[in-house]
């Protein structure tokens, strides 16, 4: 098997902070060294990029194109690390090894792969040859939120799912759907991450009673914070605001990746 | 109106796009099976030596017999869910995943948003 690690990061319901997590995420591993790649799967709402400091215009190749053929995987492949722009945050993955594979964010395109399907041989083949290609040590992938085709390939090609919940019932019923489907494909690593969690909560009383109900370990729990909402994807907030207690709670996840 | 072969090839088309397997149909597979799958899904294609290698690093209560290796192997492959390339020793084994279906709904809402924009677009410049 292909040494690099792929790690989906999922949340049955949307507005989670899925893909600013897998930003963040993917870009604390780089600043470990490690050489990652980004893979934006929610091809019918992209948003990712944005993290990255990508819009259509610098966007180059995306995976729509790969998808039609059009494209190579490493053509795909947006190094983050050689196309900077000033953002502080951003700023410090100069010269890391951070490729983005985005979708594409053109409204003809995301038409097309909604009429046509997709190839599910070619998008597997797509991020097993991203992989061997660009000698990733982790590959991230960020899903569409709920259970649909392309997420269930995610889950079952991963070594790691890491699902994020808030402390809301719709979400620890949603999550509790995901677990038993991971649990049936044989996802190796599965753990929780709790965001969005209310200040006033106990943390780790939070942490332990999530841990007991899904019998799976709670990575972190991060706090609801305005100054996520105040910096509105246009910074990778983690990297740009380390000593924040967001950010803090974020580096927690780290072990549970770099010990996959 | 179209002619007959144009239907002969739809439905061959169509067919065609409802074979090979589902993530969904590999979380019903027997264990040992889903072994397999999971490491064809990473694979893309492994040749036999690699598959039964892997068996062997099974849990020894899962863990099928070369016979019952093969005739899951030929049982996959029957189902079109893999697809065999050589055959005995030297087969080569490639995963053959479900393509997903196009939504002819999705897309009119994402076509018409295009129409739109580019009208706008148009009347703004």
């Amino acid at each position: 098997m292909s040494q690099g690690k792929i790690v989906s990061i999922h949340s049955f319901r949307g507005g989670t902070g899925k893909s600013n997590t897998t930003a963040n995420l993917a870009a604390l591993t780089a600043l470990e060294g490690k050489r990652v790649g980004v893979v934006d799967t929610d091809i019918q709402s992209p948003g990712i990029h944005v993290l990255f400091g990508l819009d259509d215009e610098k966007m180059g190749k995306t995976l729509n194109d790969f998808l039609h053929g059009k494209a190579t995987i490493r053509e795909v492949g947006f190094s983050i690390g050689e196309n900077l722009t000033a953002e502080e945050g951003r700023a410090k993955l100069a010269g890391k090894k951070l490729w983005l594979f985005p979708s594409s964010i053109k409204s003809r395109e995301i038409s097309q792969i909604l009429k046509e399907g997709i190839d599910f041989n070619l998008l597997n083949e797509g991020l097993q040859s991203a992989i061997k290609e660009f000698d990733l040590d982790y590959l991230f992938i960020d899903t569409h939120p709920g259970l649909n085709e392309e997420t269930l390939l995610s889950i079952a090609i991963s070594d790691a799912l890491l699902l994020i919940l808030r402390p809301d019932n719709q979400d620890l019923q949603g999550t509790s759907v995901t677990v038993d489907v991971a649990r049936s494909l044989d996802v190796p690593n599965l753990f929780l991450l709790i965001n969005k969690a209310l200040p006033k909560y106990d943390f780790a009383a939070l942490k332990e009673n999530i841990q007991n109900q899904f019998q799976l370990p709670v990575a972190s729990v991060l706090p609801l914070s305005f100054d996520i909402a105040e910096n509105a994807s246009g910074d990778l907030f983690a990297l740009r605001h380390p000593q924040h207690e967001w950010s803090q709670a974020l580096r927690g996840v780290l072990p549970y990746i770099l010990n996959i | 109106m179209p002619g007959i072969f144009d239907r002969l090839n739809k439905e061959i088309k169509d067919s065609q796009r409802q074979e090979g397997i589902s993530p969904l149909d590999i979380a019903q597979l027997p264990p040992a099976m889903r072994k397999i799958m999971r490491l064809m899904l990473r694979e893309v294609q492994a040749p036999y030596a690699l598959i039964c290698e892997t068996m062997e690093k099974v849990a020894e209560q899962e863990r099928l017999s070369r016979s019952a290796l093969d005739d899951a192997l030929a049982a996959l492959t029957e189902q079109g869910w893999l697809i065999q390339i050589g055959a005995g020793e030297k087969a080569l084994y490639k995963v053959n995943l479900r393509r997903k279906e196009g939504s002819a709904l999705m897309s009119g809402i994402w076509s018409s948003l295009d129409t739109k924009l580019k009208k706008d677009s148009s009347d703004k410049s």
